[in-house]
């Protein structure tokens, strides 16, 4: 049963990102900000992690992500985006975004277990 | 009124003709003077302005030529007549070549002498009208030359950079705020300046030259000078004709839009922030409404209503962010407009207390309110005062711990009113305090997380307490507790 790891700092959206990932059978381990998140990846191994993109500041996310390439954590990592778009941040998948899917907010139970599928 | 009749000076050295001559001019009312030789003809030619002046050609003491030559160079406007009766035809010329205006020969019957002065006088008032319009044409130029130079003025007081390139692409004209517009340290004229310029004003500066369409149609472009919103200009640059409609130049006008350009970035950062703000809440709510619609989700009865509460909370968030976003739109347009009256600050400070008493109950906080009863009114909004209480004292409870108080102190000092508001809350970490005041800002920790706010809250309170004159400032240990401090001052 694939492990994935959950980091927001929106507790309601943890809870419902984890009540899908459940009732879809997967396992879920959380964490609510940069620091927490990154440890539980690399105490827990998740087999995909799942990142906000903006935490405290505005591109906590990609930091993270960053950080964990830059570590040698390979797990693939689906982004939680919110008004990224809306204020002329577009990006899409590459080496500065080391992320490989993303997912807009709000999050639709059908499109999250589609590309959490696609990516494990 | 007086009459002023043209004079005339007659130099000849032959006393009938004079007497003669003098006595007819006298009788046509002429102002006449006679001189008997060269040399006085020549001191009263100076000395008097004379309108024509006759002289004989060969006089004892002086030749007449000579005496034309010396009267001419003093009086120029003079009307000159060389008299003479041994004519030759080289004495004429020479005298016409002095500048003589006629030659005519003695003697001569009184219809000559009067015709030939009758055509001097004409000449004359030709010269003095002549001499006229030259006085006004200076007098034009000099007026030219004033509108120049308060134009050079007005041009140098305007804080717009102003530059005129001519069609030969060289600078011909600048004010100083060019340089501070372009960050240059100098400008020549006579440069060829288009390539220096920033690469969007060279480019419509050369269309413009290179345009054959005489029309003058202007062309606006914004170029940043310095990077990070130091300094960014908006440069129009507009053909300038000649009078005549042919094409004269360029003229770039180099406006300093800095500070739009700042309040712009301002602007999107706030509508960003506030479009994520409430996306947020939005976002969350609609999670739960996906899970709860969804048919092929199970989820257990208390986590529905769990997830209807947390919806309600969050939805209740963004109903208070709308509102104090209301709030700062009010104090932002009103803040000029103050409906003061006086007002008792421990009146208002009970009511919020009142307001608040559910929530003061459900931690179960205990509210120690020191009213002073020789406390001064203040005159001052009493909306305003009311809404940085609500706020104040609702952070208070909000991120106060179960069991804990919340003491209100009063205080004057000189001309102020002093309240202080502590609570035994969660406090502030130090890096936490220099932001509090901030839009959005919202100090972000493990106890925080469970509490709604929008983040502008304790900006509204600066804005309010600042509007009234008054000052705010926080002390804070974390995990311990705040104590808010404000001064309001009074009469």
């Amino acid at each position: 049963m694939a492990l994935i790891a959950v980091i927001d700092d929106d507790p309601d959206i943890l809870e419902a990102s984890t009540l899908i990932l459940e009732a879809n059978g997967y396992k879920v381990v959380t964490a609510s900000n940069p620091t927490t998140g990154f440890d539980i990846v690399t105490k827990d191994k998740p087999d995909l992690i799942i990142l906000d993109v903006m935490m405290d500041e505005a591109d906590d996310g990609f930091f993270l992500a960053q950080r964990f390439r830059k570590e040698g954590i390979k797990t693939p990592i689906l982004m939680y985006t919110s008004i990224s778009k809306a204020i002329g941040l577009h990006f899409g998948a590459n080496d500065l975004v080391p992320v490989d899917d993303f997912v807009e907010k709000p999050i639709s139970p059908e499109e999250l277990i589609k590309k959490v599928q696609n990516l494990l | 009124m007086d009459i002023t009749y043209p004079k005339i000076l007659f130099i000849d050295d032959e006393k009938g003709l004079r007497l003669g001559t003098e006595k007819l001019l006298k009788k046509k009312r002429f102002d006449v003077i006679c001189a008997e030789n060269g040399e006085q003809g020549i001191k009263l030619g100076i000395q008097f302005d004379f309108d024509v002046v006759l002289i004989d050609l060969n006089m004892p003491d002086k030749n007449g030529l000579a005496v034309l030559k010396e009267l001419i160079s003093k009086k120029p406007n003079t009307v000159y007549f060389i008299v003479t009766a041994y004519g030759s035809y080289e004495s004429a010329i020479e005298a016409t070549r002095l500048g003589a205006y006629n030659y005519f020969l003695k003697p001569f019957t009184p219809q000559e002498l009067f015709h030939q002065i009758e055509k001097g006088l004409k000449q004359r008032k030709l010269l003095l009208e002549s001499i006229e319009l030259k006085k006004e044409r200076e007098l034009n130029l000099t007026t030219i030359a004033h509108e120049k130079s308060r134009l050079n003025t007005i041009i140098e007081a305007i804080s717009s950079g102003v530059m005129l390139i001519n069609k030969e692409r060289k600078l011909v004209y600048y004010n100083k705020a060019c340089l501070q517009k372009l960050n240059f340290d100098e400008l020549i004229i006579e440069d060829e300046i288009i390539e220096k310029l920033p690469k969007n004003i060279a480019q419509i500066v050369n269309d413009i030259l290179a345009s054959e369409n005489p029309r003058g149609k202007s062309y606006t472009t914004e170029v940043e000078i310095l990077p990070n919103n130091e300094l960014t200009i908006e440069a129009t640059c507009s053909r300038v004709p000649h009078p005549d409609g042919t094409f004269a130049g360029v003229v770039v006008v180099l406006k300093n839009i800095t500070g739009l350009k700042q309040l712009e970035a301002l602007k999107s950062q706030f509508v960003s922030m506030v479009a994520h703000e409430l996306k947020t809440p939005l976002a969350a709510v609609l999670g739960y409404l996906d899970i709860l619609t969804n048919d092929t989700l199970v989820v257990p009865e208390e986590k529905q209503k769990q997830y209807l509460q947390r919806s309600h909370l969050r939805l209740r968030g963004s109903l208070d962010l709308v509102n104090d976003l209301l709030d700062i739109s009010r104090i932002e347009t009103n803040h000029i407009i103050k409906e003061t009256e006086y007002v008792a600050i421990p009146e208002i400070v009970k009511s919020c207390i009142e307001i608040l008493e559910l929530e003061i109950k459900k931690k179960n906080i205990n509210i120690i309110h020191n009213i002073q009863e020789d406390l001064p009114k203040i005159k001052i909004d009493k909306n305003d005062i009311t809404k940085i209480f609500s706020n104040l004292l609702s952070n208070a409870v909000k991120y106060n711990f179960e069991n804990g108080s919340i003491n209100i102190n009063y205080n004057l000092n000189k001309n102020f009113i002093v309240v202080s508001i502590s609570d035994t809350g969660i406090g502030l970490k130090e890096e936490e305090k220099q932001h509090l005041f901030q839009q959005f800002y919202r100090a972000k920790n493990k106890h925080t997380k469970l509490v709604s706010g929008t983040g502008l809250g304790l900006s509204i309170v600066k804005r309010l307490v600042d509007a009234n004159q008054g000052k705010i400032n926080v002390e804070s240990v974390y995990c311990e507790g705040s104590t808010f401090t404000m001064h309001f001052p009074f009469k």
